[in-house]
């Protein structure tokens, strides 16, 4: 087994997505913010299946809840599940094309709420409004951009 | 499966653990130092803007700033007249003690990605003197209360949050009522209150102090709907909060100091 390389650029671009989230937003307009973070999450997870997994998907969803100031441990079984059904489905994914993938990645993106969702309903949370949907499609039209920026990352600094 | 299971138990179980608050009290002020950083340059940009104002701009602000100042001051100084006649009253009819508010100044420095709250961090912490629980006011009227305090930043919860709710009193007939949060940043709603009570269109709702966390006599919101639908038993009334919650980012926290003016 070679040695890992470069995982700096794995980990600094997924503080890269949580930073997103910093960026002020106006109160109505939350809605739409593209989740960087998860994305880049799922691309690392595609391209490197043997570096990236469940672990790396808790420890940025406990990032997340920190952020939001949630419940710590909210967001961290959805994408812990999301990265599941990646891991086992990786190879078949990988092959699908552009618009293919993005549906691929919709349905993730609402299993990843779904799960929080349904967290949020046994705690006595309030639950995101239906309009929640509108800011998973705005994930998906972004899942190429992200994936063709962190490709040309991955190659660049040769991420193994 | 162990990390699942870490995550249920700390969801479920040890929410409200001292260690795990510690980490979300230590996480605000990060949070609140990164938005610092992000938003270095616009501040800059702002500051730039604000220096190259033009001297008679600024001279006619002062004009305007101290004529506001003065108008205030004199408002004040009745207030102050009724304040001690109260206390007079009060200590006549031998009732609770004096209570003394003091305002810290904050500022919003960010608000919370997730669309489902309504929380915003502001700029001051423990070390400043904010404790959780403590009522934040806007200009005009109740904005929220602080949540989670860091030591240099806090976390607040707005009125309008769908997992808030506070007791007010209607300002012109006196009927209390809870008002809830209703998730959108312009609206509060009234659910369990009688079809026939005394509540009209553009009443004034103020804090009513029971529950005693928010003093009594604050504006809250104002009502700007009532359905009572023949056959329901409770009317339905939205209200309009009296402070813009979405715009400017100054605000006040109250902190409470109980006086002994009650005794003289």
């Amino acid at each position: 087994m070679e040695r890992a390389r470069a995982s700096w650029v794995i980990y600094l671009s997924l503080v890269c997505g949580l930073l997103f989230m910093l960026l002020p937003f106006p109160l109505e307009w939350r809605i739409f913010r593209p989740d960087i973070a998860t994305l880049t999450l799922f691309y690392w997870v595609l391209a490197l299946p043997q570096r990236v997994g469940v672990t790396t998907a808790f420890f940025l969803g406990l990032g997340q809840d920190l952020i939001e100031g949630s419940p710590v441990g909210l967001s961290s079984l959805g994408l812990m599940i999301s990265v599941l059904v990646l891991l086992s489905n990786y190879q078949r994914i990988r092959q699908f094309d552009g618009v293919q993938q993005s549906l691929m990645i919709l349905v993730l993106l609402m299993l990843t709420s779904g799960a929080e969702q349904w967290l949020r309903n046994g705690m006595g949370m309030p639950g995101l409004p239906w309009l929640g949907l509108v800011g998973l499609f705005c994930s998906t039209v972004c899942w190429l951009v992200v994936r063709e920026i962190l490709r040309s990352l991955r190659r660049y600094y040769e991420v193994s | 499966m162990v990390l699942a299971t870490v995550c249920l138990l700390a969801l479920f179980f040890l929410r409200d653990h001292p260690r795990v608050v510690g980490i979300q009290k230590m996480a605000i002020d990060g949070v609140a130092i990164t938005t610092g950083v992000i938003l270095a340059p616009v501040e800059a940009w702002d500051r730039m803007v604000a220096a190259m104002n033009s001297r008679s701009h600024l001279q006619e602000e002062v004009l305007r700033l101290q004529q506001e100042n003065r108008v205030l001051k004199g408002q004040s100084q009745r207030l102050a007249a009724l304040l001690s006649e109260n206390a007079r009253y009060k200590a006549l009819l031998r009732s609770a003690q004096l209570i003394d508010d003091e305002l810290i100044a904050a500022q919003i420095i960010a608000v919370s990605p997730d669309p489902s709250r309504h929380i915003v961090v502001v700029d001051k912490g423990t070390l400043d003197g904010v404790q959780q629980g403590q009522p934040m006011l806007g200009e005009e009227g109740l904005m929220g209360q602080i949540i989670l305090s860091g030591e240099r930043n806090s976390r607040a919860v707005l009125i309008t949050d769908s997992a808030h709710a506070l007791p007010v009193q209607v300002n012109r007939s006196g009927l209390r009522a809870i008002a809830e949060g209703s998730g959108a940043i312009d609206r509060l709603l009234i659910r369990h209150l009688p079809a026939k009570s005394d509540i009209r269109v553009g009443d004034l709702l103020v804090t009513s102090g029971l529950g005693g966390r928010f003093p009594n006599g604050y504006p809250v919101a104002r009502v700007t709907e009532v359905v009572i639908s023949e056959g329901e038993a409770f009317a339905l009334v939205t209200a309009e909060p009296i402070s813009a919650l979405d715009r400017g980012r100054y605000v006040l926290v109250l902190q409470r100091t109980v006086g002994s003016g009650a005794e003289s």
